[in-house]
Parts: C-alpha cells; structure tokens; sequence
C-alpha cells in the first residue's frame, strides 16, 4: 500500500521529526516530500501521483489560521477540498487524499495520523483499480 | 550537465543499524549523475564539513545531497557550515534518514534499506531539475512614515530625528498627541498628560528632519520595503513622497457602551473618557461614585483585556478621594489587572486611601437604579454571598478600546493581516513590532491596547527596528528575513505564456501579484521583494507560467516517480 506525504516544514516535518526522535515504530510503505508550504502542494502533483501508482496522498499542513504565510494555507485547504470531489467523480474516491491541517504537529499526532490513514486505506481497493 | 556529490552518514552507528549503507553505496555506483560519493562516521562536525567540502571542490561537483539526520537535528548546522565553505545554499538537499527512516522502521531494515535508496533518489532527482531565483538589489530610501502622532508615534519620530532620518509624521487631527489629548492625568506616574505630550512634541517641533503633517489621510501607498510611494492630502495639500519603512502608530478608539447599564439614558452615567474630560475642565468635588470594570470587554464579543482600564479606575478613584476624603468610592470589578510591580503598587495605594472593591460575575451584572438619574446600583457581591445597594450619583463606566474602522482600509493598502478584532497583527512568537510585510512596523495601541508608557516604549521599538533597515544602502530580495527562517526564493512568471487569468493575484496572501498591461494583453508580474514564496501562485496557475525555480514542478514530479522504486531516468 503505497502513501506519499506532502508534509509543511512548519507543522507535518515538525511531527515527523519528534516521531523519530521518540522512535515510534510506523510502516515502511510511504514516503514524505519535504515542502515549505502546504500551499505549494499543486493539486496536480496530487493527481500525478495517484497516476503513478499510489495507494493515498496526505497533505499535512498547519492549522487554518496558524499559517506562516498569512493566509495561505485558507486557499491551499480550498483547492484541496475541490479535488477531493474531482476525485470522487472519477472513481479514485476523495477519501484517498488526507487533507490534515493542524493535526500533526506532535509526535503521537503525525504517527496517528499516518496510522489511522494506512488503515483507512487498506479497507479499500488497491491501486490497480485504476491503473 | 553538472555533477553530484552524495554523502551518507553513518551517525556512529544510529543509521548503520538500521539502514545497510554499503549496499547503498554500491548502487550509488551506478548512477550516471552521481560523480561522487562516499559513507562517512559523521558529517555534522566542524572538521567533517571542513573536509567534505575540500572533496566536493575535489571531484568537481557542484550539487550535494546529505543522507543523514533530518533539518531540525544538525541538519541545518551541516548546510550553514557547506554554506560558509563557499558552496550555494540552494545546492544542498537534506535526505532524512535517521529520524524518517532508520529510527521509525527499526523494526523492518529490509523495507527501510529500499525506502533510504528511494528517498536519496527522489532528493537526486530534485536536485537535478532544481534552478535559482534570480535576485534583485535596490537601494534603500532612507526616509519613513509614521501613521499617527499619539504618544507611540511621537516617541518613534523622536527616535528617529535623533538618529537622522528624514520623518513623515503623519496625523488624523490638527495637534499632536493623540488620546493623550483627551485624559488629564496618566497612571502611574501621575504626571499632567499635556505635560507629557509637550516633552515630545518640543523636540518633534525643534527638529528640522521630522515634517509633521496635520489633518493628514492617506490616498495610496504602493511599492516594497525600501522604496514605498505615498500619496497625502493634509492640511498643506496634496503630496507625493518615497519612504523606505512605515510605522503604523495609529491607534485605537474607545468603545460606546450604547445599551449597556441604561448608558445614554440615565443622567450621570458615563464612560471613563467624560471623567477625564471633567478632570481637564478642573477639580470634580462629588460625595459618592461607582466605577464599573468590564463594561462590553472580557465578554464572548471582546474576550480580551484592554488592560488599560482598571489602572484608570484606580487613578481616577484615588484622585476623587483626595479631592473630598468623605467621598464614597467604589470599584466593581471582575478582576482587578495590575500587573507589573508599579500597577499593583497602585491598587495597594487605592486600597489604602480608602477606596472600596466589590466583585461581581459576569452572568449577575449590576444593576441601576432610578429614572432620570441614577440614585443607586444593586450589586451582587461574589465573595460575601450578598446583594448590596449602593446609593450614588455619579456612575463610571470602564469601556474597552477598538481597533479603528479604518485599519481595514490602510491594511488593504499594505497587504497587512488584522487579527479576529481588527487590530493590526504582529508577527507572533518573538517578533511584537514587525508585520508580515517586510519594512511595516507597527507599535502602540494599534496592534494592542496599552498604556501611553507603553506605547512610547513600543514607538521607540519600531523605530530602532526601522533604523536597522533604513540603515542599509541597499536592500536585496533574497536577503529579507522570511520569518521564521530564511528566505529561499521567490516566484517567477513566463511573460510569454501567461494569459493573464489572474488567478495568482486573487489568492496572493501577500499580494505581490499584479497584473500589468504589455501589449495588447496584460500578464502578471511578481514583486519580488513582496513574494515570501508560499507557492499559492503556483498551485493556481493554469498552464505553469508562474513558477518557484527552487521548487520546479519538474522536481516535484520527477520525485512521485521516484517514490517508490520505479527506475526512472532524470
């Protein structure tokens, strides 16, 4: 089950970073892309993704409000919000992207939120659906 | 096609354990575009980076990829120290493979050896397909606006006349001063307020750098740190002129608590603001008050302190005492704040000069009594446990202060952020005085209620932050601090393939899009001084025009291909 993470620098790396320190034990099956913002998450890297083979993407960013750009991250959760139903018209299914703003900050949260979306992803059918 | 150089670190063992480096090491081997690699004990030591530099200059490679521990462990220390070696800060990646791989997969080394040659992979690839914003140099204007010539205006013009630069004080009436204007006394030294102002206003007057500007309102400002332009009409007409920082020192107003304890019906109940006025016209000789604290503040429309209120209760009562020592003075309160050793220096006084403290809940408000005037207050005491009447002719109300109506519209102007009240936001933790917006400073009760004391000290805060600025000769766009961190790039746009959609100008946060005219069509340009490189711009564009060299799409998608395995050239 393939999942790739576009983690914000501020908020997902954060909880990343502490979720190692603290050891706590994750799959090995997903990979994390380092970005600054979660507004630079472009809604089609997201669907170049799914493209490509994989199972999930998370977006973790911070919380609304809490951004270091202003309001970035308001217009960033908008885009995202509207691919989800992109998603769901094409039969990938808007439940495949995890749009997690503020939730992963520390590291039992990161580690929860990668747990519980593996999970979630596992209850549904394998990438192949549409490859 | 320019080579990289891949270091792997064995952090003494912590990522060895786990991650069987050597066997990476030979598929490094491999790869075409790795001209350079090597398994090293350590990296983040000073002698480390020392000789991983003189290889890299060795071999001839001019990017490196770092597998070792992550940013916020030393990761930053080894890129700041390749950085000091003479190698470009953009030309660096960090692979996390100690706290994102090695220490969460300890448990399952084969799958994590596969996801550590991945994400050196992916961090290649990005790497490859990486470019550089192109930085621009201005130079810096040294000059400044001051917005407002209350008492934090002020000490910043004084500030900065004395350092010697050129000032526009810029005010909303015809004097200067501002709220100091309208109270007579102020806590907690109990100096005259005119005698407070008139410190100022001497040496503002005295010194030929700083112009003042009565009546003055503000028509457009545009530009950039260091090179704003400003358009005022004042009370000397219309002008134009170029400042390198702003400092908003605008203020605040008081709260009306029209509707509130029969406010505006009832004679002789006033706000805090009428006291003061009578304290001006001369000595106010009265048997009995009642001050209310919290009126229309700590409530679920204002939940905040405006903290400026109860040491005024207290100045005010303590001075109704000392004219008539038979007066009967009462304070009802929620909670006295007084914070700081001279404030609660000041209640312990009021106290024992004879004032009185009741304290009332929010939900059990008082309540007033009589029809024309007041003759009296129900007050439920908390602490007793019992209802006391009070018989008084004269009712203080302590009103909150607001942000101005229009910090919505200079904030428009300035690209700045208002907080959930309106007022003006800093840049929250650690920078009070600065604002998202490079070169707009603010201080005073315009980013919070304070004391007039407090605001001269933030007034002069801003000012010393301005200098800093306006010091410099010139100012480039990749120098300018993007809080936190430093700035990386910035956003750039195809002048021939944008259609001029507009997207990136309706979601800029910052808004250093705009649309130009070229031609027969318009396209967006980016100010790059502006730009803090959040990439809204990017995600919205149509067609990726705009881009962040830094974060090409190229990168990224080269990256998702690389993710998981699949061998895929550059």
């Amino acid at each position: 089950m393939k999942m790739l993470i576009f983690a914000c620098k501020w908020c997902g790396l954060i909880g990343a970073d502490s979720a190692g320190k603290k050891r706590i034990q994750l799959p090995a099956d997903f990979r994390v892309i380092p970005v600054e913002c979660a507004a630079l998450v472009e809604p089609d890297a997201v669907i170049r993704a799914f493209a490509s083979g994989i199972a999930g993407v998370a977006v973790l960013g911070c919380h609304l409000g809490g951004c270091r750009f202003n309001h970035a991250n308001h217009a960033a959760v908008k885009r995202l919000e509207l691919l989800k139903t992109l998603l769901d018209a094409t039969g990938i299914g808007g439940n495949r992207l995890l749009i997690s703003f503020g939730t992963a900050h520390e590291d039992h949260q990161y580690a929860e939120v990668v747990k519980t979306f593996f999970e979630e992803l596992r209850s549904l059918p394998s990438a192949d659906l549409w490859m | 096609m320019s080579g990289i150089a891949v270091f792997l670190c064995r952090c003494f063992g912590e990522i060895n354990r786990v991650i069987d480096l050597d066997s990476l090491q030979k598929k490094l081997e491999q790869d075409h575009s790795v001209v350079f690699f090597d398994v090293v004990e350590s990296i983040c030591l000073a002698d480390d980076i020392k000789e991983a530099a003189s290889r890299i200059r060795k071999s001839g490679a001019e990017k490196i990829v770092i597998g070792g521990c992550s940013h916020l462990a030393r990761g930053t220390v080894v890129i700041d120290g390749l950085v000091r070696e003479g190698m470009k800060r953009s030309a660096i990646r960090l692979v996390d493979l100690r706290e994102a791989c090695a220490w969460i997969h300890a448990d399952d080394p084969a799958n994590a050896v596969q996801k550590a040659w991945d994400l050196i992979r992916m961090e290649i690839a990005a790497l490859y397909h990486r470019r550089e914003s192109d930085n621009v140099t201005i130079s810096v204007c040294p000059e400044v606006m001051i917005v407002g010539a209350g008492p934090a205006g002020l000490s910043a013009a004084r500030t900065l006349g004395r350092l010697g630069f050129k000032v526009h004080l810029l005010e909303r009436g015809s004097n200067p001063g501002g709220m100091l204007n309208l109270i007579s006394h102020v806590y907690p030294s109990d100096e005259k307020a005119q005698e407070k102002i008139k410190l100022y206003v001497h040496e503002v007057e005295k010194n030929p750098l700083i112009h003042f500007y009565p009546k003055a309102k503000i028509k457009s400002i545009t530009g950039f740190t260091g090179d704003f332009k400003v358009q005022v009409s004042s009370a000397a007409g219309e002008e134009m002129f170029r400042v390198g920082a702003v400092i908003l020192a605008s203020g605040a107003r008081v709260w009306l608590p029209h509707g509130l304890y029969r406010y505006g019906k009832l004679k002789n109940v006033i706000t805090q603001m009428e006291v003061e006025r009578q304290f001006l016209k001369g000595p106010l000789t009265i048997t009995s008050a009642v001050f209310i604290q919290c009126v229309g503040a700590r409530n679920n429309e204002r939940p905040y302190c405006a903290t400026m209120c109860c040491p005024s209760s207290l100045k005010n009562a303590v001075r109704i005492r000392d004219e008539n020592p038979d007066a009967r003075v009462f304070i009802l309160h929620r909670d006295i704040m007084t914070p700081g050793s001279t404030l609660e220096a000041y209640y312990r006084n009021a106290l024992a000069k004879g004032v009185q403290f009741i304290r009332f809940e929010e939900t059990n408000s008082p309540e007033m009594l009589g029809d024309e005037r007041v003759e009296g207050v129900d007050v439920y005491d908390v602490i007793n446990g019992i209802k006391i009447k009070l018989d008084t002719d004269l009712v203080v109300l302590s009103t909150p202060l607001v942000p101005n109506d229009d910090n919505v519209k200079l904030a428009g102007m300035l690209g700045l952020q208002l907080d959930r009240y309106g007022f003006f936001s800093e840049i929250y933790p650690l920078h009070p005085l600065e604002t998202r917006v490079d070169g707009v400073f603010i201080c005073g009760s315009a980013r919070w209620p304070v004391s007039s004391d407090h605001a001269m000290m933030q007034g002069e805060g801003a000012a010393v932050k301005a200098a800093a600025l306006l010091g410099r000769e010139t100012v480039s766009a990749l120098s300018l601090s993007r809080i936190p961190g430093e700035k990386f790039g910035h956003a750039s746009v195809n002048a021939e393939t944008c259609t001029g959609c507009g997207n990136c100008v309706a979601v800029c946060p910052f808004d250093a899009c705009r649309l130009q005219k070229m031609g027969r069509k318009s396209i967006s340009r980016v100010n790059k001084f502006r730009c803090k490189a959040c990439g809204n711009c990017v995600s919205v564009c149509p067609n990726g025009t705009v881009q962040l060299p830094e974060h090409d799409y190229r990168a990224v998608g080269a990256m998702i291909k690389r993710a998981f395995g699949e061998e895929s050239a550059l």
